[in-house]
């Protein structure tokens, strides 16, 4: 099964701090030079399973597999793998350049080409002439971009990121984003990269791994995750939603605030009880007579670039919307989406149902 | 803080220092007396520093002294700070704790007991007093001064320094001398002079282990002193006075020169080489 181009899997990885289970049963098969995110809230095990791949935490079953070798218990020290640290880490003794020089001096690399790569690196992360600070003399996001020229500078097969752009302003980060992008790309490296921001991870990644309470969830491409999430918290967590409770009554018809709607998908038992997804983006705003659903407004936002409105069905249903415009008469408005907008959930589906589900009624699916 | 209230503090300080400096300047003012004892001031002589530096025999003591203090300092050094390191890397919390309160119970127990038991334990051995027991022992009461120095510093610093050298390839010797090493050092430092200061004023466990061939600076004074107050041992404790001073201002204009250098590196700014 494992293919030339697999730089990394994980296989059925478990690890448990005293009784407290912070991975359970943990799948991830990376390819050679792909951009990887992984998602999830605070706590869900993000940097356990980064820990487990650098080696500098051993899980207590499972195996770590790197070019297809099994890495289980080899020591940090001689895996191909650099990690820029959530909390930086970096050696406050030695100053910006020799933090960076620091993996490249183990290498005895000669000090011309190493001068080289390091100055490189610092220009990448737009810190050139601060060779001779030191660290405590940086700012929080400067010191996070010294720990990032630190790992890449050793140009890794695979780089593992924890929430390294966290600390930046707006501005800088897209700059490092663009930056970390084009660099994976020139070098070629595998990216695993850990984040909180969810827009990030769908501007950034090739592919999203969500993952929450030592579980993963859902992986796959941006589209993917945002357009088919698998279960309410996938729904919750990427993009805003409106999630409410429904039953399939057929394929390709489901039945929620006790009315029924035509929508895309299929494979399930009839009746059988199912969240539908609606995003607030997907629904348009026309006169009760049109809509599909009609509701009461109860307030509405400038976002800038839209306006959120969050109003109310007869049943007290919430329905948060993304509109263009915003709404004159507040009272009374019609709801309106395509059946491709519905995305309908199974409880407690496993991820590789899903898929199977998925690829099978891909023909009747958009 | 008001005006007066600082004018006061002075003067507290002020007095504090008279009283604490007095007897010194007081032992050395007399080292310059060309009468026999200190009774009163009778003109000023170098004489005393003369039969002093005539005396052979006190000038060997002063040289063991100094000999017994830089190697005893400098071997507890090592074995303090590996001891230290030791301490730190124990995980369990109980043990640690126990390992160290074995260590403060060493030092604070009264250097009479110290220089007791290893009196007991040499002859028991069949250990010959002289230089080597002097120096065990003094080896012996420095080690726990260094852990308590440098077991603070290390647990100062941050245990992810050593997953981001092992990340970056470094092994355990490599993290020890690039990472853990020069974090530790200035400890290590202030380690060594203060096992050194201790071994040269220790006069209480020396006095029970040195042997008759072999003496320190503080066993030979005191000796001396019982036969009656000699000025040559003012002209001593004002060359001894002298020396720490110089030591003391050294170790300052060494700071001083450090400091600089780092604050003239981050102005500079560029790397150049
Ligand atoms: N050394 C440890 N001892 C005990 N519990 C730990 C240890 N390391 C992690 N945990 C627990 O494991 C869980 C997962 O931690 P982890 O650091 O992987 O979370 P995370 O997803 O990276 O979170 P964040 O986004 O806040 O960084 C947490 O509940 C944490 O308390
Ligand atoms: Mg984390």
């Amino acid at each position: 099964m494992q293919s030339p181009e697999t730089i990394l899997e994980l296989q059925h990885i478990y690890k448990s701090f005293d009784d407290f289970v912070a991975l359970d049963n943990i799948n991830i098969k990376l390819d050679q030079g792909k951009f990887y995110s992984f998602l999830g809230p605070s706590g869900s095990g993000k940097t356990t399973v980064l820990r487990i791949v650098a080696g500098l935490i051993l899980a207590d079953r499972g195996k770590v597999l790197f070019d297809g070798q099994d890495i289980s218990k080899l020591p940090a020290e001689k895996r191909k793998v650099n990690t820029v640290f959530q909390n930086y880490a970096l050696f406050p003794h030695l100053n910006v350049f020799d933090n960076v020089a620091f993996g490249l001096r183990l290498k005895r690399m000669p000090q011309d080409e190493l001068q080289e790569r390091v100055m490189q690196a610092l220009k990448t992360i737009q810190l050139n002439g601060y060779e001779d600070r030191m660290i405590s003399e940086l700012s929080g996001g400067q010191q996070q971009r010294v720990a990032i020229a630190r790992a890449i500078v050793n140009e890794p097969r695979l780089l593992l990121l924890d929430e390294s752009l966290s600390a930046l302003d707006q501005k800088l980060r897209q700059q490092m984003q663009y930056e970390l992008r084009s660099l994976q790309q020139r070098l070629g490296i595998t990216f695993l990269f850990v984040t909180h921001d969810q827009e990030e991870a769908l501007a950034m990644s090739d592919e999203i791994i969500v993952m929450n309470e030592g579980r993963i969830q859902q992986s796959g491409t941006p589209v993917d995750i945002y357009d088919e999430p698998i279960n309410h918290f996938v729904a919750n967590f990427i993009g805003e939603s409106n999630i409410v409770p429904g039953t399939m009554i057929r394929d390709y018809e489901v039945e929620f605030v006790g009315k029924r709607f035509e929508c895309a998908d299929a494979g399930m038992r009839d009746h059988e009880p199912v969240e539908v997804v609606l995003r607030p983006e997907d629904i348009t705003v026309t006169t009760p007579n049109q809509g599909k659903l009609v509701v009461s407004v109860d307030s509405q936002l400038f976002r800038g670039d839209h306006f959120e409105i969050t109003s109310h069905d007869e049943d007290g249903n919430e329905w948060l919307i993304h509109a263009t415009n915003s709404i004159e008469d507040r009272d009374k408005v019609g709801l309106s989406f395509s059946p491709n907008a519905l995305h309908v959930m199974r409880f407690g589906e496993k991820e590789a149902d899903f898929d199977r589900r998925l690829s099978e009624y891909e023909g009747d699916e958009s | 803080m008001t005006e007066k209230h600082t004018w006061i503090g002075k003067l507290y300080l002020a007095f504090a220092f008279a009283i604490l400096y007095m007897p010194i300047f007081y032992l050395v003012f007399y080292s310059f007396n060309s009468g026999k004892n200190m009774s009163g001031f009778k003109g000023f002589t170098w004489s005393h520093y003369q039969t002093l530096f005539a005396d052979s025999r006190l000038i060997i003591i002063v040289l063991q002294t100094f000999l017994v203090a830089i190697l005893s300092a400098l071997i507890a050094t090592i074995v303090g700070s590996l001891g230290a390191l030791g301490i730190y890397q124990v995980r369990r919390r109980h043990t640690r704790n126990l390992l160290l309160s074995l260590n403060n119970i060493l030092m604070v127990s009264p250097d009479v007991i110290i220089g007791a038991s290893f009196l007991i334990l040499f002859t028991a051995m069949g250990i010959a007093l002289g230089f080597g027991s002097v120096l065990a022992s003094h080896i012996a009461f420095s080690i726990p001064i260094v852990v308590l120095l440098v077991l603070p510093r290390l647990q100062e610093m941050d245990y992810a320094m050593i997953d981001a050298a092992r990340d970056l390839g470094a092994n355990s010797w490599q993290i020890l001398s690039r990472v853990i090493l020069p974090f530790i050092l200035p400890s290590v430092f202030s380690g060594y002079f203060m096992a050194f200061t201790y071994s040269l004023d220790d006069f209480a466990v020396t006095f029970f282990v040195t042997g008759n061939g072999f003496a320190t600076l503080s066993v030979e004074i005191y000796s001396r002193a019982r036969q009656g107050i000699n000025l040559e041992i003012n002209a001593l404790s004002a060359l001894m006075f002298l020396f720490s001073i110089i030591l003391i201002v050294g170790y300052y204009l060494l700071n001083q020169y450090t400091q600089s250098r780092r604050q003239r590196r981050q102005k500079d700014g560029v790397y150049l080489k």
